[in-house]
């Protein structure tokens, strides 16, 4: 299929027009939360979480797959889908539930912002108004195409924590093992960061946000090869450098036996370990990460809201064009920015509610998935096969578990 | 007249249906909507009750309103009906889907539907596309009503009138009526073009599908050239061929490079020979080049002709063409000879050869050169319009300022503009 060399070019040409949102998606899931979550886990656990990574990759390549073939098919946003198959009900709820899941999340995004330019000696009053407002211009002011070139640019910059993880010079043999051999171990400090870890894998706003992508780029079905290379590469970068992060602590600070509780406390802590070099990436990473997914976060949401309740959406338009859109856009980034400049602000328990809103909302978001993916007259041929369903089927299983465990155990 | 008045669909659904007896005979679960004149109408009622469906014709319903639906005939004595794909039911077909919003050009989601009691009819007579329609469904109207009442902001009521309706999904044609087609096809082409690039790829293929070419035409030239190319390349071959035709050269030529090869050879070998020549001539051309630039429908005189004929032959034919500004005197041979403004013909003796009008150091380029080096021409000389002439000194083509601005603007000023 690909011998002639003409027609490999012209698949290129193609491919680099396509790709994009699966890239970027996975990407954002490595935000602030995410890698405080990775941090923690290799500090605590060193090398013993690293096989979750190689189950956590199938899944998610499963589960933006199916996203982002809907999206390819049907032409519609998962929000949209799940308005005009469900009715409004099931959508208002499941829209506010969203809305205040992803108003925590970005306040936990600007608080790793804030956490990572502070190790910089940036003052959180300076770099968190600063932030809030270049993200709010990049989106209002920019046009979605150039936006989107710059993601991908960005999405480079998670590299650094492969760097960072290289200069925490790891025994690379014991790496591969403990990947490739799961360590199955049943306390509930080892269960709960193995929820964690998944939990923070796939988030259902990533669903919502992959598929409205796709659909904005008008990608047809005879290009849809296009887009499954997308969803699997940038699932592949995500947990590759999740897996890196773990070794960069798991190297250092597990060995070294140091407690952290947070992202920025594990770059402050790799100084006298790996060299100040490495810190000063680990904060780089941290803050790019945060500011990355605290301006594609309010966007995603402003976005499948709009989509959902049948509101003009798009980075394109004005106040005027579309008042509902800029306004919850604008409005997520200065709430969110405000909650991380009030002094002594509990941030911790807003991120860990967050954190339990995700995983319990998850399940239904992949239910209401399965649901429309397998609906033969909207998918027309391109409903799940059966292995895809069988791995999101226990997916779903396994996260409504996780997280009912979670839930007695935290009340317990 | 089970029906007075009017009420909205949510207020009655999911409400109890009573039989003559008045125990429960089930739950409302939809209407079966009919094609009627003026306006579509309830045929049938579906009630369920434990998960199994009836369907009740309108002529058995006694009472229809947001207090009482009740039916002349036993609950047993209905059929239990299997639900027919063809059927149009206002909530599986019609209720949360996009609409077109014929007057205000803009693709709306329904939130609600208003029916209204018309000679023992319910008809149905607007879709609520506002945020009353939301909260309704949602079943808290009267209580915002009272919140925002407090805060002093009244609530707007955002109906659109059934009239005023284009269904977007082919699901919904049995519904369509003359008059929302019309109403499509009568907005400006940048507002349609706008709608098609809302929605989602197959509603824009019917709805580009079922307008007629010229409107679909004028629409398509308007749409950004990756939207163009998505559409085309999706519907069937001979219609592309028919819009695409009804387009001038030069945007034809652009849609057709920009699709791939065996594609673009299936429409142009569907065109009219006459315009698949000017077409694939344009194509040959770069597009950032004058040849690429330029439209071959252009009208040229010889340069012998009198203004008075002129005037006679342009108005002729003008009418069907893209506004034009001058014509063009050539020679024998299509050799350029030069430029007459319509004012100078206007203003001249009918006896007047036309080469005795021709602009004094009129500006020409080659085909070759590219749309910036134009553009600084036409700025600099105050040109509208700038003839194309090849080495052999014929006019290949003209390029308007209208091409030449949109190749010039950033992207996201053209995009605003549409918006």
């Amino acid at each position: 299929m690909l011998r002639s060399p003409r027609r490999l070019w012209s698949r290129l040409v193609l491919l680099g027009s396509i790709i994009g949102p699966g890239i970027i998606t996975a990407n954002i899931d490595n935000d602030a939360g995410g890698i405080a979550t990775y941090s923690i886990a290799g500090a605590h656990f060193g090398y013993a979480l690293l096989w979750t990574m190689v189950p956590a990759t199938v899944v998610l390549i499963v589960v933006q797959e199916m996203a982002s073939r809907m999206g390819v098919v049907t032409g519609k946003g998962l929000a949209a889908l799940i308005r005009e198959r469900f009715g409004v009900l099931v959508t208002f709820w499941l829209m506010v539930a969203l809305l205040v899941t992803d108003l925590g999340n970005t306040t936990a995004e600007f608080a790793g912002w804030a956490a990572s330019m502070e190790l910089f000696g940036v003052s959180k009053y300076i770099s968190v108004p600063l932030g809030a407002l270049f993200i709010w211009l990049l989106v209002v002011k920019g046009t979605y195409r150039v936006f989107e070139r710059i993601f991908l640019g960005i999405c480079l910059v998670y590299l650094t924590y492969v760097v960072a993880a290289v200069m925490a010079k790891p025994d690379w043999v014991d790496v591969a093992k403990h990947t490739l051999r799961p360590t199955l171990r049943f306390d509930a400090a080892y269960l709960s960061m193995t929820i964690g870890l998944v939990g923070t894998t796939i988030a259902p706003w990533m669903q919502f946000y992959l598929q409205s992508a796709i659909v904005e780029k008008g990608v047809r079905p005879d290009q849809y090869w296009g887009v499954r290379v997308d969803v699997i590469v940038g699932s592949f970068m995500t947990d590759i450098v999740a897996l890196f992060i773990m070794v960069a602590c798991g190297a250092t600070l597990f060995h070294a036996g140091i407690h952290v509780d947070s992202a920025e406390q594990a770059a402050q802590a790799l100084t006298p370990l790996a060299g100040r070099y490495a810190s000063l990436l680990f904060a780089a990473g941290l803050a790019n990460a945060s500011l990355f997914s605290a301006c594609i976060l309010p966007l995603a949401t402003a976005y499948y809201i709009c989509e959902a309740m049948g509101w003009e959406a798009g980075v394109d338009k004005t106040l005027r064009e579309a008042p509902q859109f800029i306004g919850l856009y604008t409005g997520f980034i200065v709430v969110g920015a405000m909650i991380v400049m009030i002094p002594r602000v509990p941030l911790i328990p807003i991120m860990w509610i967050t954190q339990v809103i995700n995983g319990i909302m998850l399940p239904f978001v992949l239910l209401l998935m399965l649901k429309l993916v397998n609906d033969e007259t909207l998918m027309k041929g391109w409903t799940n096969s059966r292995f895809q369903n069988t791995v999101a089927w226990v997916t779903t299983w396994v996260m409504i578990a996780l997280t009912v465990g979670l839930l007695v155990s935290s009340v317990a | 007249m089970p029906l007075f008045g009017q009420c909205f669909l949510s207020d009655v659904l999911k409400k109890p249906v009573l039989d003559p007896r008045g125990d429960v005979a089930g739950r409302l679960k939809d209407v079966l909507v009919v094609k009627g004149e003026p306006l579509a109408k309830v045929a049938a009622i579906l009630v369920t009750r434990n998960r199994r469906s009836f369907l009740v014709p309108w002529r058995d319903v006694e009472m229809f309103n947001r207090r009482i639906l009740s039916i002349r005939c036993e609950a047993e004595s209905i059929q239990s009906y299997q639900l027919a794909d063809e059927d149009l039911l206002a909530v599986r077909d019609i209720l949360d889907k996009q609409i077109v919003d014929a007057n205000g050009a803009k693709v709306v989601r329904v939130n609600d539907i208003r029916l209204e009691g018309y000679n023992g009819e319910a008809v149905l007579t607007a879709a609520d596309v506002g945020v009353r329609g939301l909260l309704r469904r949602l079943g808290v109207e009267r209580q915002s009503e009272r919140f925002f009442g407090l805060l002093k902001v009244q609530l707007p009521l955002t109906l659109i009138s059934w009239q005023y309706i284009q269904a977007l999904s082919p699901k919904l044609k049995t519904l369509a009526l003359t008059v929302p087609r019309q109403m499509v096809a009568a907005l400006h082409p940048a507002d349609l073009a706008e709608i098609l690039s809302q929605v989602s790829r197959d509603e824009g293929r019917s709805l580009l599908t079922e307008l007629d070419v010229k409107t679909a035409a004028g629409a398509l030239s308007e749409l950004e050239s990756e939207e163009q190319v998505q559409l085309i390349a999706e519907i069937d071959a001979q219609k592309a061929a028919d819009i695409i035709e009804e387009m001038p050269p030069d945007e034809a030529s652009d849609v057709l490079g920009d699709l791939p090869a065996d594609k673009a050879k299936e429409i142009l070998d569907r065109i009219e020979v006459k315009e698949s020549e000017d077409i694939q001539e344009l194509l040959g051309y770069e597009e950032d080049s004058a040849g690429g630039l330029m439209t071959t429908e252009f009208i040229a005189y010889p340069s012998t002709l009198t203004a008075g004929e002129a005037i006679q032959r342009f108005k002729e034919r003008a009418g069907r063409d893209e506004p034009m500004y001058q014509v063009y005197a050539i020679g024998a041979d299509d050799k350029f000879v030069g430029v007459v403004a319509l004012r100078s013909l206007l203003i001249a003796e009918s006896t007047e050869p036309l080469h005795t009008l021709v602009e004094a150091r009129q500006r020409t380029v080659p085909p070759d050169i590219d749309g910036r080096h134009i553009a600084t021409l036409m700025s600099k000389y105050n040109l509208i319009a700038l003839p194309v002439v090849g080495a052999d000194g014929r006019l290949l083509g003209v390029v308007t300022i209208d091409d030449v601005i949109d190749r010039l603007l950033p992207a996201a000023v053209r995009k605003k503009r549409k918006a």
